[in-house]
């Protein structure tokens, strides 16, 4: 796309969209959103990049090694967090009996080990979306 | 919580993490991949038998997730019912697993060898969760799980018609998927639980009450759990998809993925809503001739195959009748005839599409008609291919003439003799179309005019699984006790 | 009059049931594919708003907790959670659906069924 408004315009707004999803991900223990839709957020700012840039700016930020160290690294630091809390209480998955400090029900640094999961999903659905649509714009050109 | 109460979890985390190694393999040979996957399922299957021998001598055990209770956290169930279906499946997947290492990179490019397997771990993973699981909502993601891998799996191949195939299953499935969703919110709505053990309790006092409820949420689990069962007027989507899939996952998915959905209808029926409600609704009596005009159906429409793939896909659908009819009579006898066929059908219809898969990758043809005289040059795959067609037909000294013959007297017992002659007429038309075929391979020349057995020029990793499920088809006919007594406690720790 | 009444008490649940038969409709009868892609959307959007639906208690406030308020009643959170998991599902299937959509489109050129099932019908008859 050439046209010189959309292009400043969408360089203005990405971080923004970003710094919301990142919000929206830490705060998924706190208020409606979470893991899912936070990571949907920042997977469609680098949607949106593509979209105007071009596939090839948008790969050389968003590379192939890049997605698969995000996908492999969000389910890794899922299973971890849930074997740590079978190794350590009986049950996978184990929030306060695993050692998790809960704060207080409200404030950002509480419930334990759900903001941390909240991270590891984020970063998942975020790269996995940007992936496919990657590779369904790519089958398209070639 | 000692330590084999935590090798469920253990069981579905090696699965998971094996899908997690395979690209990141993918620097070295493809040797190493395929045999850290056997070892981790040598590894599971082990764990599974593990899992039988403590269930059976110190009974059922629960396995919560995080700790919370079940009126909100997920909790699995390990009895005898999930601990000995689990270990048949991962024995049946060893099998073909081994098998498929000298034919699944067939008609795949270079670079997606891995993709098989990853896909085929997580389809594992998926199944051993359905049958672990306890709560319905649960139920329905790993089924969901369970699709896209197979629709995954049939679309592998970059064919034409493996496309529109697999968007006819996605598109079914998918119906059958949210229509189960549908009643198991319809079940949240009057019991307020979706763990089966609460909602069972909660259903016999809600039934007078809201009995409309109850009526549409059975109607639209049962239609939705058919549509993804292949049970009879919802099995439209079946001969397509398991023709196009590559040969060793025909296999896996005729013989195994079906069955899964099956066992989701069983604990629906029995665990959920209790054999009383089910008798309220007349359900044995519907579901019962469902399975009927299935088991007969399916068979015509078999013999107007031409291509062996779909013959084999359509065979399914009758002995699926078979299945559910089975399950429909709401006795133990019946059921465990209903688990016993599931065996035996799982053995027979691998060792088919097997067997079938090493005359596709020998000579590439796949129309019945040109079968003619294969019997001398592939004498291993014939013989085994045989084997398992008589017990389709229900021949004695197979394992099909077992199932078969418990399932007729079920039948006696539970008052519908009727179905007696269905049987027997569904038994004669197996007969018309897998005949023909062992008549041609055995008995008529080939084009080159051999007469004299040579022995078959393919790899020894897919004919020895063959060979083994030949030889476990006739074990089982006639021992049946190796696993009767297994399958009956099975069935009672469902009631 | 209590008829209506009834009806508007239950609005929820009747418009989650007409979103699951359009849905149903649309996937079951148009001949476009990626208009089917939208009908099993559109189901599944149908059965996420009934569930929601479900956890509603009139006179209840959001499930988030507040520090300095304390007591009411809340509506249901459970339901809630149960539709995130599912709308993930269901987007996931979406995407597998669109790829196979557009490999469809590449090798047959339209995304019309029936035109699609007389290419093949004529292959067949090649063959």
């Amino acid at each position: 796309m050439d046209d010189l408004i959309v292009k400043t315009v969408v360089r203005i707004i990405i971080p923004f969209v970003q710094l919301f999803g990142i919000y929206i991900i830490l705060h998924g223990h706190v208020s409606p959103g979470g893991g899912f839709a936070g990571g949907t957020l920042i997977g469609t700012s680098f949607i949106l990049y593509t979209l105007v840039f071009g596939i090839g700016p948008a790969k050389k930020k968003f590379s192939h090694r890049m997605s698969e160290f995000a996908e492999s690294g969000g389910i890794i630091l899922y299973l971890a967090i849930g074997v740590v809390g079978m190794v350590v209480a009986g049950s996978f998955l184990t929030n306060a009996e695993a050692g998790f400090p809960l704060g207080e029900a409200g404030s950002l640094l509480s419930g334990g080990m759900i903001p941390l999961l909240m991270i590891g999903i984020g970063i998942k659905v975020a790269s996995t979306m940007v992936t496919l649509f990657h590779t369904l714009i790519e089958e398209e050109t070639s | 919580m000692t330590m084999i109460e935590q090798l469920p979890v253990i069981n579905l985390l090696a699965l998971l993490a094996m899908a997690l190694l395979v690209p990141l393999l993918r620097g070295r040979s493809f040797k190493t991949t395929l045999i850290l996957g056997l070892c981790v399922l040598l590894g599971v299957l082990l764990s599974s038998i593990l899992i039988l021998y403590h269930v059976h001598t110190e009974g059922a055990f629960y396995y919560h997730f995080g700790g919370h209770s079940p009126v909100f956290g997920i909790e699995l169930l390990i009895n005898e019912f999930s601990a000995l279906f689990t270990m048949l499946i991962i024995a049946l997947v060893t099998l073909v697993y081994v098998y498929s290492t000298g034919d699944a990179t067939e008609g795949i490019g270079e670079n997606e060898y891995g993709r098989y397997y990853i896909l085929l771990f997580i389809l594992l993973f998926s199944m051993f969760g359905i049958i672990y699981t306890n709560d319905l909502f649960n139920t329905y993601v790993f089924m969901e799980i369970l699709s896209i891998t197979t629709c995954s799996i049939i679309s592998i191949k970059r064919k034409k018609e493996n496309y529109t195939s697999a968007f006819r299953y996605v598109m079914l499935n998918e119906i059958g998927s949210l229509s189960y969703l549908f009643g198991v919110a319809l079940l949240y709505m009057i019991t307020g639980y979706t763990n089966i053990e609460l909602v069972h309790g909660a259903i016999q006092q809600s039934w007078p009450l809201y009995s409309a409820n109850v009526v549409t949420a059975v109607a639209f689990m049962v239609v939705g759990i058919g549509f993804k069962a292949a049970i009879f007027p919802f099995h439209i989507w079946l001969p397509d998809a398991h023709a196009a899939a590559p040969n060793s996952s025909s296999a896996i998915l005729s013989a195994i993925v079906v069955k899964v959905y099956l066992l989701i209808l069983v604990k629906v029926i029995y665990s959920v809503y209790g054999v009383t409600i089910m008798t309220a609704l007349n359900m044995p009596l519907i579901i019962g001739l469902i399975a009927a005009v299935g088991m007969v159906m399916g068979s015509v429409f078999a013999i107007a195959q031409k291509d062996i793939k779909r013959m084999l896909g359509y065979s399914s659908v009758a002995q699926i009748g078979y299945i559910v009819m089975g399950i429909s009579l709401m006795s133990v006898a019946g059921l465990s005839a209903a688990f016993f066929h599931i065996v035996s059908h799982g053995l027979m219809k691998a060792a088919l599409f097997l067997a079938a898969g090493i005359i596709i990758y020998d000579r590439k043809i796949r129309r019945v008609n040109l079968f003619d005289g294969l019997g001398f040059q592939f004498p291993v795959s014939m013989f085994v291919f045989g084997i398992a067609a008589l017990g389709m037909i229900g021949i004695p000294i197979t394992t099909g003439f077992i199932a078969k013959f418990n399932l007729a007297f079920a039948t006696l017992d539970a008052g519908r003799g009727i179905f007696i002659v269905i049987i027997v007429i569904s038994g004669l038309l197996n007969a018309l179309y897998y005949m023909p075929v062992l008549i041609s391979a055995f008995l008529r020349d080939n084009p080159e005019k051999q007469r004299h057995i040579t022995f078959e020029k393919a790899p020894r990793t897919m004919l020895v699984p063959v060979v083994v499920l030949g030889i476990l088809i006739l074990a089982l006919g006639i021992y049946p006790d190796l696993i009767w007594g297994l399958l009956e406690s099975a069935v009672l720790s469902l009631q | 009059m209590s008829f209506f009444q009834s009806l508007l008490d239950h609005i929820n649940y009747l418009g989650a049931v007409a979103l699951f038969v359009i849905g149903l409709f649309t996937v079951v009868t148009h001949g476009n594919l990626i208009k089917r892609i939208m009908g099993i959307n559109i189901m599944g959007t149908g059965i996420f708003l009934f569930f929601v639906a479900i956890g509603n208690v009139t006179g209840g406030l959001p499930p988030i907790i507040d520090p300095a308020e304390e007591g009411g009643t809340f509506i249901n959170p459970l339901p809630s959670v149960l539709i995130l998991t599912g709308i993930v599902v269901v987007v996931s299937i979406t995407v597998y659906s669109l790829s196979l959509v557009v490999r469809i489109y590449e090798t047959y050129g339209t995304t019309d069924q029936d035109e699609i099932a007389k290419m093949i019908r004529e292959e067949n008859d090649n063959d």
